[in-house]
């Protein structure tokens, strides 16, 4: 039975793609594809891209991650641990059902027994219950103040309390989602097929609150492949495209009919610096192992931040792609603070606080990164390499696998390490709270704090914000902390990265988001 | 035969058992999975939660056993990555890749043996030293470069051929093929032959060295002496005494083009288990790299079974030896 739907699906799909290929149909080649149709599966960005067109986050984000009414209108905290959301009357689910309080209520309350290891329980862990008032008025209770509970709530999905009842458990879900008996959504598209790695098609929902969308249907095709995806757009067998890489934009300047848009991202690549009495990986320079951490002397911290030159990492590593970065997050974002000075470059110096520090000679590290999970991750990692020989420190570089750094990296077996880390929901207390506080299973902070850097005053300026229900103060605290965090120097920012769409320039044009996904809602026919 | 058989069959179950253990271990001690998939928000009682549901809790020879005895059932889990069986997983992109390998590798065999015999018959002539000279571009160019320049060509120059993906499908014993339809043959063309180059080149060698030996034994002057026609000679003594070899590379290439079309498979998008199974490598999804690793070995040890009674058929010697 279910062989026959997917396959009638399919036969359905097919063609359609193939009879009616028009101006109205939309075809485009994405780097990843989703892991299930189930929006509560996985907390992964592509997941998120994808079932987006189906599904609406109970708050929606703009191209800036700023928090905008989406199917909630307007939200406020009514007392310490209680947040009032006021939810969009008129909104249709695809089967015409319409949406209430009831389905906010059940996908909460479904995501603990549906979602896979990359947990979207994340989006609710502040929830302890959730009280409906009225139809379209709920009252969400958290454990202790939430602060930040509407951020948590951008990519929290909601599906049809009717149509999702009986597929919400985790042997359930992937048989009613994939097969979509249960992907009925409010999104701008309905579900008509997909597989997984397979292409997803979706067709236009004309009831769609904000107005029906620009394409009648929408083919999503998984073209893993950098150089693959843009063959595809040259051959014009796809319309638009995701990640273009640093190198084929520069060769895309010179073709007529395509255009590219580019967006800063997210990610800030950090070097990180361990910060334990002793660490594994830095050594003198004749491989016998030093009295003392040098990474723990402010000197020698400093002495790395001057060596690095961001121009140069930008203009020649990233081929313009980026910006130099002086903090961990982008220009912007909440928490982003204007008084943080941009970083020198200075290799002499760089040299002198080293001597200083007892290191006239340098010492010898093994440097760590990803060299397969961002753009131009692995060659930033090798342009360090260089910058930090010329101050003395010889440099081992490692561009490696994100299947064994982050498992490495978790185990706390590196010393110098850099990957990048990315702002998701657009406010400090989500990077802060993660890599800056210092490990504490107590106040469920530092998680990612590997280095086990401690701050005792940025650790109260975070649980301080964490509490605070008042924005604007919320923000001094968070800018504040992000200052400290930076002068210690434990996390040395560096690029800011950007990332780059192209199209058929006939055809569309690209408003790109600071998350990176690609929604055909907004991709909006060219004139 | 029947106890050769046999005997091979036993080996064939104790290669497995060794694989799984190998496997287990290896996978297991590449970390744990979710230290690469939890989400960087995830709080401690939340990661431990999610550790415990997926068994990653338990020590590696609990989650072994656990495995076998769920294996013996039939169940081989499900992906941490789709939520879905690794079985259907797996057997649903199996048909892609299957069409694929098959009209790669046949195609290459067909080709290159004919080509390679004739090359090996007129070693000095311009046509087998011009066979020779392009078997070397197909063993020394790399796959993803060709790929790629077959893609520049024929899709984005020519516009003849698409760029990638799998063409329409139609079911046909309760699977879908595409090799059915003219639009999938389209899709085909490019990612089979630019797997199939390599194989190509392989099997024009092999024939050739084994045709230049083997037109100097005496089988062959005392065919020519009987008054047989060289066709003849050619096609019945040649091609059976040099099949050896070609069987055995065959099987080999089979094999491991099925496992390993990873790199094809990627460039045209096809989808095929190639860019499921780098994916969950890339992604620590455990069950699909070990279900899948396992499979591989089994169809390496059904493969080369295969081989063994090929070989039995052509070689009436090798059955009697054994026989007894």
């Amino acid at each position: 039975m279910k062989r026959h739907s997917k396959a009638f699906a399919f036969a359905v799909a097919l063609s359609a793609v193939a009879t009616t290929v028009s101006a109205a149909d939309l075809t485009v080649g994405v780097r990843g594809g989703p892991e299930s149709m189930d929006p509560h599966y996985s907390a992964l960005g592509s997941q998120a891209d994808a079932v987006k067109h189906i599904f609406d986050p109970l708050v929606w984000t703009g191209d800036d991650l700023q928090l905008e009414p989406g199917l909630a209108v307007s939200w406020k905290p009514v007392d310490e641990d209680t947040w009032e959301f006021k939810l969009r009357e008129g909104v249709k689910f695809h089967d015409g059902s319409d949406f209430t309080a009831e389905d906010v209520k059940f996908s909460i309350e479904r995501i603990p027994s549906v979602t896979g290891p990359t947990t979207t329980e994340i989006y609710v862990r502040r929830v302890s219950e959730v009280e409906i008032v009225d139809d379209h008025t709920l009252n969400i209770h958290t454990n202790g103040p939430a602060a930040t509970l509407p951020y948590d709530f951008v990519r929290l999905f909601i599906v049809s309390a009717d149509a999702a009842k009986d597929y919400s458990t985790s042997e359930t879900s992937a048989e009613g989602f994939n097969s979509g008996k249960a992907a009925i959504g409010t999104g701008p598209f309905k579900y008509a097929s997909w597989s997984p790695k397979g292409d997803l098609v979706l067709e236009r929902f004309d009831d769609y609150w904000r107005g029906p969308a620009p394409w009648e249907t929408v083919v999503r095709k998984e073209i893993s492949d950098d150089a693959s995806r843009l063959a595809a757009l040259k051959a014009g067998d796809v319309d638009v495209i995701n990640y273009v890489s640093s190198a084929d934009y520069l060769a895309l300047d010179s073709d007529p009919n395509i255009a590219t848009f580019i967006g800063d991202s997210v990610y800030v690549m950090n070097l990180q610096l361990d910060q334990r009495e002793e660490t594994p990986k830095v050594r003198a320079k004749d491989g016998s192992a030093l009295a003392e951490n040098p990474l723990r002397d402010p000197r020698v911290r400093e002495a790395i931040d001057l060596a690095i030159d961001r121009e140069t990492m930008v203009e020649i590593v990233l081929e313009g792609l980026g910006k130099p970065a002086n903090q961990m997050m982008p220009e912007g974002f909440f928490g982003y603070s204007d008084d943080i000075p941009t970083p020198e470059y200075d290799v002499d110096k760089a040299k002198a606080l080293l001597a200083e520090a007892g290191y006239p000679d340098g010492f010898q590290i093994d440097l760590y990164c990803t060299n397969d999970r961002l753009p131009g991750d692995g060659a930033i990692c090798e342009g360090l390499g260089q910058m930090f020989a010329q101050i003395g420190i010889d440099t081992n570089v490692n561009a490696i696998s994100k299947t064994v750094y982050f498992p490495t990296q978790a185990r706390k077996e590196y010393s110098v390490f850099m990957n990048g880390w990315g702002t998701l929901t657009g406010e400090a207390s989500y990077t802060l709270g993660s890599l800056a506080h210092s490990p504490n299973d107590e106040v469920k902070m530092g998680a990612f704090n590997r280095i086990e850097y401690k701050n005792d005053e940025v650790d109260r300026l975070l649980q301080a914000g964490a509490q605070e229900l008042d924005a604007d103060k919320r923000k001094a605290l968070f800018e504040e902390a992000m200052e400290k965090t930076m002068a210690d120097r434990a996390y040395i920012s560096i690029v800011v990265l950007q990332s780059v769409w192209a199209g058929d320039k006939d055809k569309v044009v690209v408003t790109p988001r600071a998350d990176e996904e690609t929604l055909a809602y907004y991709i909006k026919p060219a004139k | 035969m029947s106890s050769f058989l046999l005997k091979r069959l036993l080996q064939g179950v104790v290669i497995m058992a060794a694989m799984s253990v190998i496997v287990f271990a290896g996978v297991y001690a590449i970390g744990n999975p979710l230290d690469v998939l939890i989400p960087p928000e995830a709080t401690q009682d939340v990661r431990e939660r999610t550790i415990a549901r997926f068994g990653l809790d338990k020590s590696l020879v609990e989650q072994y056993f656990l495995f076998i005895s769920n294996l013996l059932k039939g169940d081989l889990g499900l992906s941490y990555i789709y939520n879905e069986p690794v079985l259907s997983l797996i057997g649903n992109r199996l048909p892609a890749t299957l069409e694929l390998v098959l009209t790669a590798v046949l195609g290459a065999t067909l080709i290159g043996v004919p080509l390679g015999i004739y090359a090996g018959y007129k070693p000095h002539g311009f046509a087998a030293r011009a066979i020779m000279a392009i078997s070397i571009l197909g063993f020394s160019v790399p796959t993803f470069w060709v790929g790629l320049i077959l893609i520049l060509t024929f899709a984005v120059s020519l516009g003849w051929l698409p760029s990638g993906g799998r063409g329409e499908t139609v079911e046909f014993l309760g699977i879908e093929w595409s090799v059915l339809t003219l639009n999938g043959w389209s899709h085909l063309v490019l990612p089979a032959i630019n797997l199939a180059l390599f194989k190509l080149a392989i099997m024009v060698r092999l024939a050739r060295a084994g045709t230049r030996e083997v037109m100097l034994s005496d089988t062959v002057k005392f065919a020519r002496a009987a008054g047989l026609s060289e066709m003849t000679i050619l096609s019945r003594h040649v091609l059976k005494l040099i099949s050896i070899p070609i069987v055995t590379v065959f099987g080999l290439e089979l094999a491991s083009t099925l496992a390993f079309a990873v790199v094809t498979e990627t460039i045209f998008s096809w989808p095929g288990v190639g860019k499921l199974i780098i994916d969950s490598i890339k992604n620590l999804d455990r069950p699909v790299m070990v279900a899948y690793l396992i499979l591989t070995a089994g169809l390496f040890v059904t493969i080369n079974l295969c081989v063994d009674i090929a070989y039995a058929l052509l070689d009436p010697r090798l059955r009697r030896g054994r026989a007894e």
